[in-house]
């Protein structure tokens, strides 16, 4: 279960967002909608670890993250994973390195099949030998989601992970991701400006109006 | 033309010098050579990459000046650091005066093995590897980094399996620059008595007076230098995986004793290679510049001056013709290879340029008096025509890779949209694509006027009668173990350098902000 208190968000010593709370159990799915600069995407980083200029806590089956803004579990150690906007596929590494880069202290034996069960999961088998430029933007997308999800995180966040897909391939993509996620079982926060998109995705839905949160 | 020339000289062969040349030095130089560059090689790819890294990644107390810090070695030509540390720390210097004195340690000779010259050449050279690096680090997605953190990684893991597999084309273009600037130094080699096939293009021609063994030798160089630029563009061709956005967040902060060990690190190697022996310098200058300070330094200043403006001139005005986006350009084999070629030049160490141009202009007279002209040799050797050609085509590469990142940024939308405008060519060139390669021109230019007026080897050999400069005013002091009143011309120098990578500076953070 993840709980976000009291979380503000600052850009340059001006508040973008304050009173941020949420509460999710496993499997939830929750969208953030609002508007560039409303500080959905900062909001996700802090949950992540990895931004240090806001204050907030945050806590994840039992486990405090943060505190009063200050991160007590560093985001190596947060079982947390993430998919950005542009993927951050490492583009030196084949598919099948990405998807192991998380779970390297793994057996091969272990990594070998994990590759392969998730890539079935993401309806691209065979694809292991491939490099992130010879795919396309959806497929690096699930490439993107099979590697945070090869640790079997706690909680993923997805930060508009469907904003550079052209309107076709979005929604399928949308109910594919969803119906991955669910049989996966994870805790999810996507962060997206589409209300449609946040409607077919999630279970919950929040928004950010005026500095603070308002669930539906 | 000096490539033709060296290879040329194989066909005229001064026998018997030849031979005493391969017997008895040829193996020896190719082993002291080889470790040479094998050890400057692994000291600033190491160095440089390390700082290259903590600046960009981590916060650490004092990085911002720090950063920009670790520029200024630049300014220091590599013969200037190593008679300051030949100074220190020779026999008579007082480093080992103290040693002997007061702690009563034995003396030792520095000059003796090769570690000493390398570390002089890594403190002088790191900045290319850690220029390079730094860009390309920069270039690095902000996202790449998180993303591995969040896949558990730490910061070794992040900087080994993610950081420096995409910024090795950098770290290797910056790694070939340093060995080819290793392989043609003059100065650092002779003043450290350490033979290298440069060493040896000079004793040829000043101790045998035979130009051809002089070109034979040059054209060894020349194919240790092709290979590496064979390894480079090899290094280069594989780097697309670049992104343009340029952030400045860190994704570490270092902490506690971590962030100040970090700091003293970096500080220490800013310390070595800029700070102390500028103090040194300056102490030496205090000293001497009574003694050495005369009316000969205006016309020193005067030449170097002149000749640095000049080819820092020719050199960009070339550089920017092209540069200059060109529809043609992509089609046409013919404008690359041009390109190409123009750009080779900084493959080739001053001495093998220096070498073919005599050797040419020598021959050219030799035909002209066999059809019953005139030699040629006096009007062009009483010119600096030699020299600022010998300048251009040796940094006009150094121009253009700059120039050229700028001219990259011009989209073809904005020329199309110029066009539309009913833009004319000319107008295209002075209104759209000048000024948006002015930042690129003038930091191409900054860079060549630095590396102009610390450059020896090719001035040495074909400055005319009267010109002078500070680095050969520096180089002849020096040479003699006058160091301190070699210490007035270097200090003149670097404060030159330091100031032209002030601005140079200046324009990169305006550029990357």
């Amino acid at each position: 279960m993840l709980t976000v208190e009291d979380l503000t968000i600052t850009y340059n010593n001006k508040k973008v967002l304050s009173n941020f709370n949420i509460s999710l159990n496993q499997g939830d799915i929750f969208a953030l909608l609002g508007d560039s600069g409303s500080g959905k995407s900062s909001a996700l980083k802090f949950i992540a670890g990895l931004n240090t200029t806001s204050k907030g806590n945050v806590k994840l089956d039992g486990k405090r993250l943060s505190h009063n803004g200050e991160h007590l579990i560093s985001p190596e150690s947060r079982e947390v994973g993430m998919v950005f906007q542009d993927y951050a596929l490492f583009p030196h590494m084949s598919v099948e390195k990405n998807i192991c880069f998380g779970i390297s202290h793994q057996s091969k034996k272990i990594r070998q099949s994990r590759v392969k069960e998730l890539l079935l999961l993401i309806d691209l088998p065979g694809i292991e030998k491939k490099y992130p430029h010879q795919l396309s933007g959806g497929e690096q997308q699930r490439v993107a989601l099979a590697r945070a999800l090869a640790p079997s995180p706690k909680l993923l966040l997805l930060d508009e992970p469907f904003s550079s897909l052209d309107k076709s391939h979005r929604e399928q993509l949308v109910a594919q991701v969803r119906d991955i996620l669910k049989k996966a079982r994870v805790t999810s926060i996507l962060v997206t400006h589409d209300d449609q998109e946040a409607t077919k995705f999630a279970d919950i839905i929040g928004h950010i109006n005026n500095k603070s949160l308002t669930i539906e | 033309m000096p490539i033709f020339v060296v290879a040329f000289s194989w066909l005229l062969p001064e026998h018997e010098l030849w031979v005493h040349f391969s017997e008895n030095l040829l193996s020896e130089l190719v082993q002291s050579t080889l470790i040479l560059l094998l050890g400057v090689g692994i000291g600033v790819t190491l160095l440089g990459t390390v700082l290259a890294y903590l600046v960009v990644m981590v916060e650490f107390p004092g990085r911002k000046w720090l950063e920009w810090a670790l520029f200024l070695p630049f300014a220091i030509p590599a013969y200037v650091l190593a008679f300051v540390y030949l100074g220190v720390f020779d026999y008579a210097g007082y480093a080992q005066v103290w040693m002997r004195e007061v702690l009563g340690l034995p003396g030792f000779d520095v000059r003796s093995g090769s570690w000493a010259i390398i570390l002089t050449f890594v403190l002088v050279f790191y900045p290319y590897v850690y220029m390079m690096a730094r860009a390309s680090f920069k270039r690095q997605k902000l996202n790449m980094i998180e993303v591995s953190r969040l896949l558990g990684a730490g910061p070794l893991r992040t900087f080994f399996q993610v950081s420096l597999p995409l910024a090795r084309p950098a770290v290797a273009a910056g790694l070939l620059v340093t060995l080819m600037e290793t392989l043609a130094d003059f100065g650092v080699v002779s003043l450290f008595n350490y033979d290298t096939f440069t060493t040896a293009i000079y004793s040829a021609w000043g101790d045998f007076r035979s130009i051809e063994v002089a070109s034979q030798l040059a054209s060894l160089l020349v194919l240790v230098a092709f290979f590496l630029i064979y390894f480079e563009k090899k290094a280069r061709g594989q780097a697309k995986y670049y992104s343009a956005d340029v952030t400045n967040k860190k994704p570490y902060h270092a902490k506690g004793v971590t962030a100040w060990f970090i700091s003293l690190f970096v500080f220490s190697v800013f310390m070595l290679s800029f700070a102390m022996p500028m103090l040194q310098l300056i102490l030496w200058g205090w000293e001497s510049i009574a003694e050495e300070w005369s009316v000969k330094y205006i016309d020193l200043i005067n030449s170097t001056v002149t000749l640095t403006i000049l080819a820092a001139l020719i050199t960009v005005i070339l550089a920017t013709i092209l540069a200059l986006p060109s529809r043609c350009k992509k089609d046409s084999i013919w404008l690359k290879s041009v390109t190409r070629l123009a750009t080779l030049g900084y493959a080739l160490p001053g001495s093998v340029m220096a070498v073919g141009l005599l050797y040419g202009i020598n021959q050219i007279s030799i035909i002209n008096i066999y059809f019953g002209g005139e030699s040629v040799n006096h009007i062009i050797y009483g010119s600096i025509t030699l020299l600022l050609f010998a300048y251009v085509s040796r940094f006009m590469a150094i121009a253009y890779s700059s120039i050229e990142a700028s001219a990259q940024q011009i989209k073809p939308v904005f020329t199309q949209t110029a066009r539309l405008l009913g833009a004319s060519r000319i107008r295209l060139i002075s209104k759209v694509y000048l000024p948006m390669m002015a930042p690129g021109i003038l930091a191409g230019g900054l860079l060549v006027a630095v590396d102009v007026m610390k450059e020896l080897p090719a001035t040495y050999l074909l400055r005319p009668f009267g010109w002078d400069t500070l680095a050969i005013q520096t180089y002849e002091l020096s040479a003699e173990g006058l160091f301190e009143r070699a210490a007035v011309p270097a200090l003149i120098m670097v404060l030159f350098g330091s100031l032209l990578m002030v601005v140079f500076q200046y324009l990169d953070k305006k550029s990357t902000r």
